[in-house]
Order: structure tokens, then C-alpha cells, then sequence
């Protein structure tokens, strides 16, 4: 017999209702503007674009909130800019100046991370709650750096599970409003997901092989000499596809382990991304940026989120308008503690 | 009186309370059916217009109005920042819009096509001969790190070769910079250095047939180092990275091969300019050195054959490559001839 004291299991789906001809117009006017101003309009319309993208994010219908500086996106930008020229330069003549440029940005990984976790959230708010980011750089300079190291001793083969404990560690210590949010996740999900993902690049390689070998073989009884270009440019475009569809399977699979791990409160996400969907996505994507001169850009990121949108829902007990504001100590302390040194969006 | 609904987030619970937002003189009354709070119209914020999104009042106590009647809130908070009335004002007009995407096309163009080549050209020549020095030692000794092993000729035939190439650059600007050195590698190939020191691999050596023919190779490095290339090839590549991040700095997944394919073309672009640019200076230098452009024309077929390179490179290769095709190179060679 059902439990009829249980509050009703309700979903609530989340919608976008942005429409390509008017994300167009915005991120057309970025780009020129950002053109005619070297660069540095880029920041404003980066946050004119999140700002019709959030808003046309709906969920219980009220969409979502970016309210980001653009003049903080500015000085990420530049300090990216920087370390990203800085290694991009150096590399050309002096390998050993573009080594200790990596190993700064390998030590800055945790504070980057914090930052950047820091700075989305604390900008983006669902009707007028906002949320927020505690981690710290210790914890993150242990899950990155300590964990990363246990990653390289093992030889590659604890990477599912510092996938997971990175995943934790960003959901976890997010908060939306007073409500902190916990994690729900199993390394096993990982591993099985980064074995298949292996095995399936093995068994693309082993069918391009044998695709090669026969490729040769028709090619020399035909009495040619030289093998005709056909069997040169195939196989890279069939490790592409085998790439893409990889890709497309972990994006779905690590996406959902993620996404489904997500506790919020009362009310859990639930995301049933398909891996053949995000694959004919990605390709029919590439082919239209190509043959539009990236016209189809636009395009291409109202449909990514109309799709993501239409896999994504909470599911829970408890209503939405439940949700309370951070207040007090918890409110300030993302603004004032860690000072300016955080205000800025160096996102990598 | 102008008046209009909105939906109010008081900003301590995610609640969502209809409201009903007046005009009253200077004042503003919001009205949630039961109670009215009236506040001055100064006090309250409204955002910047984004075509498509709804507008966000900021009220003094932390709630926040969100509302479609843009007409009504344009009347009552007309007053913005100068970036954003002007983005509004563009993409509010499709006509706009499409000249702002003729404006961004020209506008690459003429980034990449004449200021960056016009500049970089300058500021290569503008680093002083000590940095250049400097920075070719550091390639050098990376390469001899690497993929480069000493020399296996002998020391008499290099002497012969250093004292041929000192006459060949006899008068040369900048002639005491010009040294030749030998490195075997694994296959013929020559290049040249920041600070005008030009490597020849035995290989080289051994494939071609006569001096003429080393000559006319080495030629071509002169024209490198005299181009500035290397120098210059850094700075335009650079300066695309830089354009690419200032237009599409956030751009991930598929958008980012909207910017990685462009500038890979045109950076091999760049390359092949800098290569035919190089082949005409070896063609002038030869001729006043009494050899024939015909001794270069012959050197890059017997490479050719050498390195089994595809005779013609097709339309793929012809955008893709760093060199301008063999063929294209031999033919304006006999042309110079």
C-alpha cells in the first residue's frame, strides 16, 4: 500500500523560450562591437548575451538572473589574456620560459576554479535568490592538485574517481540562497563510464586499421602505385567521427552522473542526456558554423539550450517559493572576505 | 499615468507575487492586491534593455520587479549608460544588425589582410639585433636538444661551404651576422634563425647536384633572415590569436572551431606569403651572384622526388599548407629565370 502521508512527488521541468532570430541580433552587435572597440566591448556583450540566455532558462515559470559587472569579466579577460599570451609567445623560442608558465597555471588551477566557481554563482540568481559558492583554494588545491597527483601515480587509472571527487567538490559546496547543496554520487558510475569510453576508441581504432589494411591491399591489386588520397584523408575522418561520438558519450554520461548526483534541499535535478542525441548535435553544429562562416553560431547555442533545458528537471516534495535567501554572515561573506581579488570572471 | 504588471521577487524567499506597478507623480506605488507600498521613482533601478528579456527593477530594499511592458518602463527609467543605449539602438533594427555584420567582415579583412603585416613589420625590424641574437641561439640550442645531431661532414668541406656562403653574402646588410651552420637531422631541409644564422642538414648537403643548387637554397634563407620572417611570422600570429580572443573570448565546444579553423588558415596564409616572398628576393639575389634561377627551379624538383611530396597538392593542400605547392615554386623560378 502506498504511503499516503508523503507529500505529492512533483517535477518541474525546466523550459527555454529564447528564439534564434533575437539572440542573433545580440550576439551579432557584440561582435562588431567588440571589433571596433579592440576587444574590450567583448565584456559587455558577454554579459548582454548570459543575460537573454538566463532569462530565457525558465523554470516554474520565472527564468533566470546573470548579473555580472561587465567591467569584472573585463579584468578576467585581461589577466587570461596575459598568461594565455605569455605561454602562446614564450613558446615560439624559449621552451623554458613556456615551462614555468604552465607550472604557474598548474598552481593557479585552484584559485582559477574558486574563482570562476565564485564569480557564476554569486552572478546568477532564480527570482531574486542568489547563489553561491563556498569552497575554498585549500579544498580545491587538495582535490586538483592532490588528487590530480594520485591520478598521474596511478598511471592514469584513478581518473574516474578524481572525476568524481571533482564533481563533488564543485557541487557540493554550492549553495543556492540559505540552502547548501549536497552530493549524491558513486565513483563506480565513473568507471563504467570511462571504460566504455575506452573501449570504444580502441575498437574505432582496430576497425580503422583494418579499414587501412584492406584500403591498401584494393588499392595495390588495382596495380596502382600510389595509394589514392581517399585512403589518407578516410581514416582521419573516421577518427574524427570516432572522437565525436566519444566526446558526445561522456559529455551525456558525465553530464547526468553529475547533474543526477545534485541535491538541492528537498528537491533533486534529473538529467537524461542521450549520447546518439549530443553526437548528431555536435555534428550537425560543426557542419553549419563551416559552411555559414560561423553565421550559425547563434544558432547553434539556442538549440544546445533548448535541448539541455528540455533534458533537465528537479523533482521534489517540498515547492519552489520554499527556498530562503542567504542571510546574515552567510550573504556577506562571499563579498567581503575574500576581497577583489575574486571579483573577476577568469573563466578558462 | 502610466501603469503596468509585473512580477515581484522580494528577495528572501523564491516567491513570485503578481503586482501592479503605478505612476504617481514622483512616486511609484506597487500594488500587490492587498497592500500598497509607495516608493520614489528615483529610488528604484531599472536594467540595462536587452531586446527579448524582460526588464528587472532593483527596489531599495533588495526586491526585484520583473516585467514585459517595455514601453511603460522605458517611460518612467528612460535614462542609461551610453554602451548600453547603443547596443540596444543597434540590435532593435535589423538593418542595423546586417551592416554591423558587413562592418565585422570588412573589419577582419582589414585586420588580417593590412594593419596586422603593416605593423608587425615595424616592430620586427625594431627589436634590436641583440634579442634576435639571443632568441636564435635559444631555438638552436632547443633543436640540438632534440631532433638536431651534430654535423657528420667533415671539417674541410664545412670550412669550404662557410667560406662560399661568406662571399655569397658579401655586402649583405647586416653580413657579420650571417652564419652557417650544419646539423644532420634525417632528411634534407635548411632554415633560418631569428639573427641570421641559417642550419643546413647533411642531408641537404648530400641531395643537391652543384653548388648552384645549395646556393640557391640558401638564398632563400638569406631572404628570410633579410625579411625578417621569422620575427614578423610570430608577431601576425600573435596578433590573430589576439583579434580571436577579443571577438569570441568565451567561446567553447563548437563555436571555438569557429575561431581555431579560421586563424589556422590564416596563419598558414601568412606562411606561404612570407615563402614567395623569400623565393623572389632568392631569384634577385642568384642573378646578381651570376647563377641562374633555373638552379632553384631544379633543387626543389629533385626534393620533390627526394621527399616523395605530392606533385600537385590539390585545392585542400592549397589553403592548409605553409608553403605556396612545389609546382607554383618551380614555375615562377624558370619565370625568373
Amino acid at each position: 500500500m502506498a504511503d499516503t502521508n508523503a507529500a505529492p512527488l512533483s517535477i518541474h521541468p525546466f523550459i527555454f523560450t529564447g528564439r534564434t532570430a533575437d539572440y542573433f541580433r545580440i550576439w551579432a552587435v557584440s561582435l562588431c562591437l567588440s571589433l571596433l572597440t579592440l576587444g574590450v566591448y567583448s565584456a559587455w556583450g558577454k554579459v548582454r548575451k548570459r543575460r537573454y540566455l538566463y532569462a530565457h532558462t525558465r523554470l516554474d515559470g520565472s527564468g533566470f538572473d546573470y548579473r555580472a559587472s561587465p567591467v569584472a569579466i573585463l579584468k578576467g579577460r585581461i589577466i587570461a589574456l596575459l598568461l594565455f599570451g605569455g605561454i602562446a609567445l614564450s613558446g615560439h623560442f624559449l621552451w623554458f620560459a613556456q615551462v614555468a608558465f604552465i607550472l604557474l597555471l598548474l598552481l593557479l588551477a585552484p584559485w582559477i576554479v574558486v574563482a570562476s566557481s565564485r564569480f557564476n554563482a554569486r552572478n546568477s540568481a532564480w527570482r531574486n535568490v542568489v547563489f553561491a559558492f563556498d569552497g575554498t583554494i585549500r579544498e580545491a588545491a587538495k582535490v586538483l592538485l592532490g588528487f590530480g597527483a594520485i591520478v598521474i601515480v596511478s598511471l592514469g587509472l584513478g581518473y574516474p574517481w578524481f572525476r568524481m571527487r571533482r564533481a563533488r567538490f564543485i557541487v557540493e559546496r554550492h549553495r543556492f540562497g540559505a540552502t547548501p547543496f549536497t552530493a549524491d554520487m558513486e565513483t563506480g558510475g565513473f568507471i563504467v563510464a570511462y571504460l566504455l569510453a575506452f573501449l570504444m576508441m580502441i575498437g574505432a581504432g582496430v576497425l580503422m586499421s583494418a579499414g587501412i589494411g584492406i584500403g591498401a591491399v584494393v588499392t595495390s591489386g588495382a596495380g596502382s602505385s600510389k595509394p589514392s588520397p581517399v585512403f589518407f584523408f578516410l581514416p582521419i575522418a573516421a577518427l574524427y567521427a570516432a572522437y565525436l561520438v566519444v566526446f558526445a558519450y561522456l559529455q551525456a554520461r558525465i553530464g547526468n552522473l553529475t547533474m543526477n548526483g545534485a541535491i538541492v534541499g528537498p528537491l533533486r535535478c534529473r538529467s537524461t542526456l542521450r549520447a546518439r542525441d549530443l553526437a548528431w548535435l555536435y555534428l550537425s553544429n560543426i557542419v553549419a558554423v563551416i559552411a555559414t562562416a560561423g553565421l550559425a553560431v547563434p544558432w547553434v547555442t539556442v538549440r544546445m539550450a533548448r535541448y539541455r533545458a528540455r533534458k533537465l528537471c528537479v523533482v521534489g516534495t517540498a515547492p519552489l517559493t520554499s527556498f530562503a535567501a542567504a542571510t546574515g554572515a552567510a550573504a556577506t561573506a562571499t563579498g567581503s572576505e575574500v576581497g577583489d581579488l575574486f571579483n573577476v570572471d577568469v573563466s578558462l | 499615468m502610466i501603469a503596468f504588471d509585473g512580477i515581484l521577487h522580494d528577495g528572501r524567499t523564491a516567491t513570485a507575487v503578481p503586482v501592479r506597478v503605478e505612476e504617481r507623480g514622483d512616486d511609484i506605488a506597487v500594488c500587490d492586491g492587498t497592500v500598497t507600498a509607495r516608493l520614489p521613482r528615483a529610488a528604484i533601478v531599472a536594467d540595462a534593455p536587452i531586446p527579448g528579456v524582460p526588464r528587472i527593477l532593483r527596489l531599495p530594499d533588495g526586491g526585484r520587479i520583473e516585467s514585459t511592458e517595455h514601453a511603460a518602463i522605458a517611460a518612467l527609467w528612460p535614462e542609461h549608460g551610453v554602451v548600453a543605449r547603443a547596443a540596444y539602438a543597434v540590435e532593435t533594427r535589423w538593418w542595423a544588425v546586417f551592416a554591423g555584420i558587413a562592418i565585422t567582415a570588412a573589419g577582419i579583412w582589414l585586420v588580417v589582410a593590412v594593419a596586422l603585416p603593416l605593423a608587425a613589420d615595424p616592430v620586427a625590424r625594431s627589436i634590436s639585433p641583440e634579442v634576435e641574437l639571443y632568441l636564435g641561439k635559444q631555438a638552436l640550442k632547443s633543436l640540438d636538444a632534440t631532433v638536431m645531431k651534430p654535423s657528420q661532414l667533415s671539417a674541410e668541406e664545412q670550412e669550404e661551404w662557410e667560406g662560399k656562403f661568406d662571399a655569397f653574402v658579401e655586402g649583405e646588410k647586416g653580413e657579420e651576422n650571417f652564419v652557417i651552420a650544419f646539423r644532420h637531422a634525417g632528411r634534407p631541409n635548411a632554415f633560418a634563425l631569428p639573427g641570421g644564422t641559417i642550419v643546413v642538414t647533411d642531408e641537404m648537403v648530400d641531395a643537391v647536384d652543384n653548388d648552384d643548387e645549395l646556393l640557391a637554397v640558401l638564398a632563400h634563407e638569406i631572404g628570410h633572415v633579410r625579411g625578417r620572417h621569422a620575427m614578423r611570422l610570430v608577431l601576425q600570429n600573435s596578433g590573430i590569436a589576439v583579434l580571436m580572443t577579443a571577438l569570441a573570448g568565451d567561446a567553447v565546444g563548437v563555436t571555438f572551431l569557429a575561431v581555431a579553423l579560421p586563424s589556422m588558415l590564416v596563419q598558414s596564409g601568412y606562411s606561404r606569403q612570407f615563402e614567395a616572398e623569400a623565393d623572389d628576393y632568392a631569384f634577385a639575389h642568384l642573378k646578381r651572384h651570376g647563377v641562374s634561377p633555373q638552379a632553384f627551379a631544379n633543387v626543389m624538383r629533385r626534393l620533390e622526388k627526394e621527399t616523395g611530396d605530392a606533385k600537385d597538392d590539390g585545392p585542400v593542400m592549397r589553403y592548409l599548407g605553409t608553403h605556396p605547392s612545389s609546382a607554383e615554386r618551380i614555375r615562377r623560378a624558370e619565370e625568373a629565370r
